[in-house]
């Protein structure tokens, strides 16, 4: 005991003795430390947001020999005067609705099924089988699809027309390429493709509940789905909210799979406001990345606004 | 020649050719040479000011870029490459028609790249002028080449009277059919003279069942619209801007509709590669057998083709015309881009004309190879000449037709929205084709409009 008072008396004079330009140099250690990841955060986060902002002020034209001019506000009341610019954030949103469910909903009765398999061995065949769709690069899965749902040649309108007999080669249904139906076609890619990455977040979440809770609550009587609504999903609603909120923001700002599958056709359910963005910054004119960045940001905050909504709504309660 | 007047001369050349590709003015061009008479003195000073760093420069390897489908389509590139020992031969990161890399480096006054083969002239020559990219080749192509070109070629390439683009593959579109399907159908084994006739064959085919559809082409404007627009006349630009709502335009789009009507029911999709521009349901149509008469470029029909069971059933026209019509059709070609701040300006010239004249390609092209057959033919009148006077053995039938067709076709004027103006117009005056607006008038002046508000914007 009196070893430790000793011990924690010189410690205290060491402190004392501790100078000005001691604590300087232990501040500059910190951030030494911190510097890879300021420089990472602002280089690759902050930066490319400010800049974003500024040019969405500006007329600046990448093709033009012309320096930029502060324009104020006047590429964002252009834009909010554009019809398209509220048709094409109406289009993310209408992908959005078709796309967002069948990220939480499908993948949670999977994994519950997943989970009560008792056989380890079967347990694990199953995840591997989810997360193939996961593992394959997205080239290969837009080559697959784009087949699958080709009007001529593939095997849906194949088995519609020929097999079923519900159609003729004059009237089956035209999948991709600007129709009604691209939308929920590459909405219904997009949940495969995500079926094995979803399922896994969930069938974590489901390891993290003690066995206890659900137990207890059917020896007080409750039924299964008591069981899964008053104890199993307000124990994954964390799960739920990191889900809907992450995959909300990959919905709403897709644009590789539009510019595959739909292109710049202007009337295309395909064409939202990324595919809008992109096109006056890098089709148009003398391409108006000042226009450009102002649809960005836009679309940007409108999310924004959604995404605290959501985070509100899936809010872990109690 | 001494060592040091040598220098000076090379010293002036450099001078010369900055002030032709315009980095350097007038002044300044006075400025180095009076400096460059002034002996060693000034050529230190000269050496100095920056005419070192263009003598450095050029020390690189030439560096050419293509497109990645030239390669795929012309498998004897590489052979002419080994004519050039050390080339640096690279593919162009222009995936989906992006030139964004160019003109980024153009910004910084750099280019990785000497020479750029890919550039089809309506689609993104304007673009790389304005953002000064590209320089004219008339201080470095030999004048025989120049007045070997074409003159619809040439007239394609230029502006203000320059030549942007040197000219190396060109497409025509015309008409093609599979004579098995015409033949079962009872249609005449031949092209059709006329738009008339081409309906005509067409609904005999669907009447027939000789297959499901009649005709098919590509709904991109550039493929449609304006081939047929020219059948009738190629007086349609306006201020560089094809006219929409000109009379023979309207007729082109009253006639698309009329061809839908035996054509495959998901004509108007986009196509599924390039950003839909390419791999489009044509093709897909085509390529199964199931349309007996078509019109686009050459290439399509034959790229298609060749995977038919008998690929002689193909057979390749001119594009029908209106009656009293002019007969005329589109073309373009894909050619080079000389970089405004690239090096081996000279090299780069011998590399393209070497290219361009290429005997072995050209053969290929026409006759195909085991993996592609891209129908794409020279723009020198010479070539043409050549073959007139003594005839290859393997010389297929289209290619005088495709050549007399150059003297009455007509490119798509040179202009930013060249391109863009048709991406722009298509949903609209497909509200036309779908019905949706009976007056293919009004679905035209839409179209104008449209286009108008979009070149306002800036």
């Amino acid at each position: 005991m009196a070893q430790a008072i000793l011990d924690s008396k010189n410690e205290l004079a060491g402190r004392v003795a501790e100078g000005p330009v001691d604590a300087v140099r232990k501040g500059l250690g910190d951030w030494l430390f911190l510097a890879p990841a300021i420089i990472f955060f602002v280089g690759y986060q902050v930066w490319p947001i400010v800049r974003v902002l500024w040019l969405s002020f500006t007329n600046f034209e990448f093709l033009s020999d012309k320096p930029a001019q502060w324009v104020g506000f006047a590429n964002y009341a252009q834009a909010l005067q554009d019809p398209l610019m509220w048709a094409s954030l109406g289009r993310a949103a209408l992908f959005t609705i078709m796309f967002l469910p069948g990220t939480i909903i499908l993948p949670l009765l999977l994994a519950i099924l997943v989970d009560r398999v008792g056989n380890q061995r079967l347990a694990t065949l199953y995840r591997v089988i989810l997360l193939i769709p996961a593992v394959i690069p997205s080239t290969l899965i837009f080559v697959l699809w784009k087949w699958m749902y080709n009007y001529q040649s593939g095997p849906i309108n194949h088995l519609l027309v020929n097999v079923f007999g519900l159609f003729t080669l004059q009237n089956a249904p035209q999948w991709l390429g600007g129709t009604a139906l691209t939308l929920p076609a590459i909405a219904i890619m997009e949940i495969w493709w995500g079926l094995g990455y979803h399922t896994i977040f969930f069938i974590a979440g489901l390891a993290a509940i003690p066995k206890e809770l659900p137990d207890a609550a059917r020896i007080d009587g409750a039924g299964e789905w008591q069981v899964f609504w008053h104890v199993t999903r307000p124990q994954l609603a964390p799960i739920m909210m990191i889900l809907v909120v992450l995959r909300f923001g990959s919905a709403m700002a897709v644009i590789d799979e539009y510019l595959i599958f739909g292109g710049f056709n202007r009337a295309s359910p395909t064409y939202t406001w990324t595919m809008f963005m992109y096109d006056q910054a890098f089709k148009t004119g003398l391409w108006r990345q000042g226009y450009a960045a102002a649809i960005g940001m836009i679309g940007a905050i409108a999310m924004m606004f959604v995404m605290a909504g959501l985070i509100w709504v899936f809010r872990p309660k109690g | 020649m001494s060592g040091r007047s040598e220098q000076e001369q090379l010293f002036r050349e450099v001078a010369r050719r900055e002030l032709a590709a315009g980095r350097i003015d007038r002044r300044d061009f006075l400025t180095r040479s009076l400096l460059t008479g002034l002996g060693a003195a000034g050529v230190g000073a000269v050496a100095r000011s920056g005419i070192e760093s263009a003598f450095a420069a050029d020390s690189r390897p030439l560096t050419p870029t293509f497109y990645q489908w030239i390669q795929d389509l012309h498998p004897a590139i590489p052979e002419v490459n080994k004519r050039f020992p050390g080339i640096n031969y690279q593919i162009a990161p222009v995936e989906g028609f992006g030139i964004e890399r160019f003109v980024a480096e153009a910004k910084n006054k750099q280019s990785t790249w000497d020479v750029y083969v890919g550039q089809t002239p309506f689609i993104e020559m304007t673009a790389f002028i304005k953002a000064g990219v590209i320089e004219p080749w008339d201080n470095y192509i030999p004048k025989e080449v120049i007045d070997d070109i074409i003159p619809s070629i040439r007239a394609e390439c230029s502006v203000d009277g320059k030549l942007y683009s040197w000219p190396f593959l060109l497409d025509v579109i015309g008409s093609a059919w599979h004579s098995g399907i015409t033949s079962k159908a009872g249609v005449p084994d031949a092209a059709p003279a006329t738009w008339d006739e081409f309906l005509v064959s067409s609904k005999k085919i669907v009447d027939s069942k000789a297959a499901p559809w009649g005709a098919t082409f590509d709904a991109h404007g550039w493929r449609s619209l304006v081939p047929v627009t020219h059948s009738m006349s190629t007086k349609v630009y306006t201020d560089g801007l094809f006219d929409f709502t000109s009379d023979p335009a309207i007729e082109a789009l009253k006639l698309m509709k009329q061809i839908m009507a035996y054509s495959n029911p998901d004509i108007l999709l986009e196509g599924s590669s390039d950003a839909g521009v390419n791999s489009t349901t044509d093709e897909i149509a085509f390529q199964a057998q199931r349309v007996g008469l078509y019109f686009k470029y050459f290439n399509s029909p034959l790229r298609m083709a060749a995977s038919w069971d008998d690929p002689k059933l193909l057979h390749l026209g001119p594009l029908p015309k209106f009656t009293n019509g002019e007969g005329s059709t589109v073309f373009w070609t894909t050619g080079c881009a000389l970089f405004k701040y690239g090096q081996n300006k000279e090299k780069a010239a011998e590399y393209i004309k070497a290219l361009t004249y290429d005997q072995q390609i050209w053969k290929d092209s026409i006759v195909g190879t085991p993996g592609v057959h891209p129908g794409q033919l020279p723009p020198y009148k010479s070539i043409y000449a050549d073959w007139d006077a003594k005839k290859p053995d393997w010389m297929p039938p289209f290619v005088g037709l495709v050549r007399s067709q150059l003297d009455r076709a007509k490119a798509i004027d040179n202009n930013l929205f060249g391109l863009q103006q048709f991406v722009i117009g298509k949903p609209i005056w497909e509200t036309y084709l779908k019905g949706q607006e009976p007056d293919p008038k009004v679905a035209m002046t839409k179209v104008k409009e449209a286009v108008q508000a979009e070149i306002k914007k800036g």
